[in-house]
């Protein structure tokens, strides 16, 4: 047995929560993916900002560096030569090593190893910064000898290299620093990408599940409405038949009419052209019983005798006829024409005579045919001939 | 396209009946109460059948099919009458005049089968 169609509401509802649910997590998908990369891109421009600082502090560290040696080179210049353009230029350069220092340490301010590099290396360059302005003085006051004893004295290029690997300590450190927050930054994007990819992977998924759920319950309603169909057809055909067989019963109705009234007429017309030729017919007509009573007679008993029909009927025939052979007084006709049905045997051309409302007697020629009903004799007709031979 | 039956009877009821039960069959049916209506319906729209009354209101049914017969010798005639006669009568008086005699009295369907042999080409 064929189980029994989900109807298309039902289907309809189910089949849109189940679509309805899928859109809900695929939504919570986007909006995850969303969160998590909207996250990841801060912690990349913070990651960026601190390449920047990074590189910024670097640049400070490198500045200072430079600007020490610029000006240390400059004093020196100015001590060998005099010339006022080199003294000029160390102390620009000096004053440049206050500036770079200075936006070193505000970089650094956040991170104590840096600041404790940045405060050594400013403490370096404030040495170098003094002894250049000790030889800076005694050049200028013309004194050579205290201007070679400084020299004498002066650690040069020592100190240079002391302050150079402090800032090279400094950059080492912050490259460290730059190298980690690159990878930091890159693993951050390879997440990045992990997410928005598994994401995109697990929407398809279920974009695929969506597809399939509509594709399903589209062959669904198509069997349903196809099981319909069926079920439409098969009542369809019942109801032709049944109209079919209706329509065939209501015209064998209609012929078994036709045919009733065609009985019918035909039957009224046959009575009817038989009573014609009765009625027609001079000779007089009696009907009788298997008693001799009269049961019908024909227009020319009337117009003979005088009797209308109702004084005959159920009377003997005697009343109105008798064979002449019997005497008169005593029912003649009673023996003979009863012998003769009883025997169910013609009775012809007997002498007869037949006797009016009036008594007045009219010669006639009798005969009596017996009635029959299949095989059995039910009754007799009389004809009286009152005119023609033998009277 | 429906064979056509003329219908000769001077009763209004056989003329009905048989109308319509003929009709039913599929049959087209032309049905007059004269001989003199029979003759002009003959010339008019000539019928693969007729089916005559003996006894008419202005002739003699076998006159007016002697008359029919000029005109459409190849036609069927059937004697449809309530004038009963013994088959000898049928056979030496009645064959030579018409295709088939059927009494009154005889079954739609008995006058169906008839008129569907003496139809048929």
């Amino acid at each position: 047995m064929k189980a029994p169609a989900p109807s298309t509401d039902v289907m309809r509802d189910r089949t849109v929560r189940r679509i309805l649910a899928f859109f809900a997590v695929i939504s919570a998908v986007l909006v995850a993916i969303a969160v998590v990369s909207v996250r990841n891109i801060q912690r990349s421009a913070a990651s960026s900002d601190w390449v920047n600082h990074t590189h910024a502090v670097i640049l400070e560290v490198n500045d200072v560096l430079s600007a020490v040696r610029v000006g240390d080179a400059a004093v020196l210049t100015y001590v060998v030569t005099g010339d006022p353009q080199s003294r000029v230029a160390g102390r620009e350069a000096f004053s440049d090593v206050d500036e770079h220092l200075a936006a070193a340490k505000a970089l650094t301010r956040n991170e104590p190893a840096q600041h404790e590099e940045v405060a050594r290396l400013d403490t370096l360059a404030a040495k170098r910064i003094e002894f250049s302005g000790e030889l800076l003085a005694a050049r200028q006051s013309g004194q050579p000898d205290a201007v070679r004893v400084l020299l004498a004295s002066d650690a040069g290029e020592e100190a240079l290299a002391d302050l150079q690997r402090t800032a090279e300590n400094l950059t080492n450190e912050e490259m460290n620093l730059l190298a980690d927050r690159d990878r930091t930054s890159f693993l951050q994007a390879q997440m990045t990408r992990w997410t928005v990819w598994s994401g995109v992977v697990v929407n398809l998924i279920l974009l695929g599940g969506v597809v399939w759920l509509i594709s399903d319950d589209i062959a669904a309603r198509r069997r349903a409405a196809a099981v319909l169909q069926e079920a439409n057809d098969v009542l369809e055909a019942r109801v032709r038949e049944r109209t079919a067989s209706l329509t065939a019963a209501n015209q064998q109705l209609v012929i078994e009419n036709l045919e009733r009234s065609w009985l019918g007429q035909s039957q009224e017309h046959q009575i009817r052209y038989n009573q014609l030729i009765i009625d027609s017919i001079s000779d007089l007509v009696f009907v009788l019983t298997k008693a001799l009573n009269i049961s019908r007679i024909n227009p020319a008993v009337v117009h003979l005798t005088g009797f209308e029909s109702q004084d005959l009927i159920h009377q003997p025939l005697s009343r109105v006829a008798r064979l002449l052979a019997e005497p008169r007084a005593a029912a003649p006709l009673v023996n003979p024409i009863a012998r003769a049905l009883v025997e169910g045997r013609d009775l012809r051309d007997q002498p007869a005579e037949v006797e009016d409302r009036n008594g007045k007697a009219t010669p006639a020629r009798l005969s009596v045919y017996p009635l029959r009903d299949r095989d059995k004799v039910v009754g007799g007709v009389v004809i009286l001939r009152t005119g023609g031979p033998n009277l | 396209m429906n064979k056509h039956i003329l219908i000769v009877d001077d009763e209004a009821s056989v003329r009905d009946l048989l109308e319509r039960f003929l009709t039913g069959a599929g049959f087209r049916v032309t049905a007059v109460a004269t001989a003199a209506e029979a003759i002009r319906s003959v010339r008019e729209d000539p019928p693969q059948l007729i089916i005559s009354d003996l006894q008419l209101e202005d002739s003699d049914g076998l006159e007016m099919i002697a008359k029919l017969k000029a005109t459409l010798p190849a036609t069927p005639v059937m004697l449809l009458t309530g004038v009963l006669f013994d088959s000898r009568v049928v056979q030496e008086v009645l064959s030579g005049k018409v295709s088939s005699y059927i009494e009154k009295t005889s079954s739609l369907a008995r006058i169906l089968e008839e008129a569907k042999r003496l139809t048929q080409t």
